[in-house]
């Protein structure tokens, strides 16, 4: 029973995992990870790649919206620029994913970067405007994309799924193989991102949230750390391209509309903002919602025979109504949930 | 403050609950796999299918799903395949592909099903990969060109003519008519399209025949999705000059472009190819779609088209008056279930590849006259090559040719 902080060391307050027991739930969650695959059949290690893939994801745009305040409804466009980008290198040049995958997060940085020019000028509303230009301008170029030699979708040759010379498809079936991947992806994301909140840089991005102007008083490079900030979130968004477009091997425009930005936001809003493991929630949340609509609708259409009528329409309003409850009742988010569980476990029965 | 955390709990449960039965909803019922020989009777046969109802084509997604739908109760109802029944296991997918993909995998690896009827171009590109790796056969609304040549995709198949067969058709016909008018010199072409690889998918072929032809290269306008006013767009194709605009898109926003092209005062010949030349274009239209030009691969006309509009009138099928697109969904079906059936009288087990196999060697499949028979082999898997046009007459669909092919 823990029941304060108390350190009586510098790397004991400067841990990211002080207490055992946070220590403990990581292992627990990891051997989970771990062994989830050898139980999972394809359609939940489908889903499993699925909400790794978003979790990337959502976690590059947390550390713009939820950390650094900017906002961004372009990330439908830089995930796109990532999927596209690593698409033309493995089916033109044949490049392995090993290679691929970060030249493509690296080159979604750089443009990440370029759209963050006017985040330095805007703010709020009129910043959001100006990625959704962003978000136009790429699919624009995309669905004109004669101009860059490319026809209505791109297929990657299976060829490129390997890493250092070793075929994926060695290890099983696509989506056991790629579960590897992704997973192992996040794992390494979520280890960074986590990190990077206890640098200079992350205190920076913070403190640009709390208070820009504060924030260039006390010598914060607000140029210089909001473009970090663009690029760092549109890195992972690129990496979460990427994947995706290896993991389906075959990429349309169509997977990256503006409906996939404002998705993201719905998952880092529901998952909670500025918070890594929020994000995965949120990611978590939103994709299984259909999922667990529509096998709902399943086990009860025995007794409901026309839900199957009514169960598309259900799952448009699901969507919004998730939203609304959680603005309302959580605005914090799922992770706040888990942190009222947490609270209510540890302080009972003193609880206030 | 107790009261506040208890209340932040609910939620939390709830939650955790949901999460709970997301992750248990439909594991446990693992079917057993579909099998067995020639023999009558036995476990039901199971059928994947994805519909748009709620999603950018769900107007002509509705009725072609009701079609398939009736098309197995139909069949059900005579006694099913061979005494076995038949279980239409389908979803609303909203024209996301990343939906289809999931709802694919779902009822590929946790129902089982052994053959699958798609729908958009964009999804069933992106499932082509996994159809040849899990061998499904898969029929889809989309007829792209692209999934026809079975050394690239072994388990697709095409049951209309490809969309760049429908689109030079089309062109074919603007060609007579443009003589028949006893007009001079060549026509100009422009094509109104739905900006997604559904649109796009024929236009290369298209114009690679209209130069063949003499004809300056078409004008290509995308129509924007969920546009309200397609104005600018039919100014574009009025400055051009065009004589005939090829709408390749869904009824709604060919209806959109038709009237506004009246009020406009814009004077060309419109030309729909399948997804827009159907009963809803002219319900949405009215008077104004008089004279629009269809190439309709599925004619309601056909005497196997009776049993299906009949059965629907019995049972009370609301399709929306759209009678081609029902029978198009009805026919796509039952080709795919010509297959089953054929397997299964040949005494093979019922498995995908046996399917494919039976559908690329079996000849001629007859749809009783709603197209041509349809023809699969082992080398071209776009089971037919032609279609009759169509003219709004009085309100209604006129052929007014016989069947003609692109080549």
């Amino acid at each position: 029973m823990q029941s304060g902080t108390f350190h009586t060391s510098y790397a004991g307050d400067m841990a990211l995992r002080p207490y055992w027991v946070q220590r403990l739930r990581i292992a627990l969650v990891l051997i989970a990870v771990l062994t989830f695959p050898w139980f999972a059949d394809r359609y939940w290690l489908n889903l499993a790649n699925t909400i790794a893939i978003a979790a990337i994801g959502a976690i590059g745009l947390n550390i713009l919206v939820g950390y650094t305040g900017q906002i961004s409804i372009g990330h439908g466009g830089f995930l796109a620029v990532g999927a596209y980008t690593a698409g033309l290198l493995a089916a033109r040049l044949d490049a392995p994913m090993w290679v691929t995958i970060p030249v493509a997060s690296g080159f979604t940085a750089l443009v990440g970067a370029f759209f963050g020019l006017p985040s330095v000028r805007l703010k709020g509303l009129y910043l959001a405007i100006a990625t959704l230009a962003a978000q136009e301008i790429i699919i624009w170029l995309l669905t004109h994309g004669k101009l860059l030699g490319i026809g209505e979708s791109l297929t990657l040759p299976q060829a490129a799924n390997n890493l250092f010379g070793f075929p994926l498809s060695a290890l099983g079936n696509n989506d056991f193989a790629f579960y590897w991947v992704t997973v192992g992806f996040l794992i390494l994301t979520v280890v960074f991102v986590s990190n990077l909140f206890r640098s200079r840089t992350g205190r920076a991005f913070v403190a640009i949230r709390d208070q820009d102007i504060a924030a260039q008083v006390i010598g914060v490079d607000l140029f210089r750390y909001k473009l970090l900030a663009f690029a760092t979130s549109s890195f992972f968004a690129g990496l979460a391209g990427a994947l995706t477009a290896h993991y389906r091997s075959i990429i349309s425009w169509e997977r990256f509309t503006i409906d996939t930005s404002i998705l993201y936001l719905a998952m880092i809003i529901i998952g909670g903002l500025g918070s890594v493991s929020g994000s995965i929630y949120g990611a978590a949340f939103m994709t299984l919602l259909p999922a667990l609509l529509s096998n709902l609708a399943r086990a009860i259409s025995g007794v409901v025979p026309d839900i199957n009528t009514y169960l598309p329409y259900i799952q448009q309003g699901a969507f919004g109504l998730a939203i609304v409850l959680f603005l309302i009742f959580e605005p914090e988010g799922i992770v706040k949930m888990w942190r009222n569980v947490k609270d209510y476990f540890r302080l009972w029965p003193f609880s206030y | 403050m107790r009261n506040e955390r208890r209340r932040f709990n609910l939620p939390a449960l709830m939650l955790a609950l949901a999460m709970l039965l997301a992750a248990c909803g439909g594991q446990p019922q693992q079917p057993p796999a579909a099998g067995g020989g020639a023999t009558t009777g036995g476990p039901p046969i199971k059928i994947g299918a994805i519909f748009d109802l709620t999603g950018a084509t769900a107007d002509v997604g509705t009725p072609y799903s009701k079609g398939q739908i009736a098309f197995v109760d139909w069949k059900n109802a005579n006694g099913g395949v061979a005494g076995r029944q038949l279980q239409l296991i389908s979803q609303d997918y909203a024209y996301e592909v990343p939906r289809a993909e999931e709802l694919y995998t779902q009822f590929v690896t946790q129902d089982g099903v052994i053959v699958f009827s798609g729908w958009g171009t964009g999804d069933t590109e992106a499932l082509k990969g996994k159809i040849t790796a899990d061998k499904i056969p898969f029929i889809s609304a989309s007829y792209s060109a692209a999934l026809a040549n079975p050394a690239e995709t072994p388990y697709n198949f095409l049951v209309a003519p490809t969309y760049s067969d429908q689109l030079i058709i089309a062109m074919k016909w603007a060609l007579d008519d443009w003589k028949a008018k006893g007009k001079s010199g060549t026509p100009k072409f422009a094509y109104l399209i739905n900006d997604s690889p559904f649109g796009r998918s024929p236009l290369a072929d298209g114009t690679a025949f209209a130069t063949a032809n003499g004809i300056e290269t078409p004008l290509e306008v995308p129509s924007p999705r969920g546009a309200t006013d397609l104005t600018p767009q039919l100014t574009q194709i009025r400055d051009y000059g065009a004589n005939y605009v090829f709408l390749q898109n869904v009824s709604s926003p060919a209806a959109l472009a038709i009237k506004n092209a009246k009020s406009l005062g814009l004077d060309v010949q419109f030309v729909c190819l399948n997804w827009c030349a159907n009963e809803l274009l002219i319900k949405l239209a009215g008077a104004d779609a008089e004279g629009v030009v269809g190439a309709i691969p599925f004619s309601p006309e056909g005497e196997g088209a009776k049993v299906a509009l009949e059965f629907a009138k019995e049972k009370g099928i609301d399709y929306g008056g759209a009678d081609s697109t029902f029978v198009q969904g009805w026919t796509a079906m039952s080709i795919l279930v010509t297959g089953i059936e054929r397997t299964l009288k040949d005494g093979k087990e019922l498995t995908g590849e046996n399917i494919k196999n039976t559908l690329e060697t079996m000849g001629p499949i007859e749809t009783g006259g709603v197209t041509p028979p349809v023809v699969f082999s082992t080398t071209d898997h776009a089971g037919v090559k032609a279609l009759r046009m169509f003219r709004v007459e009085n309100g209604k669909w006129v052929a007014i040719t016989d069947f003609i092919s692109a080549k």
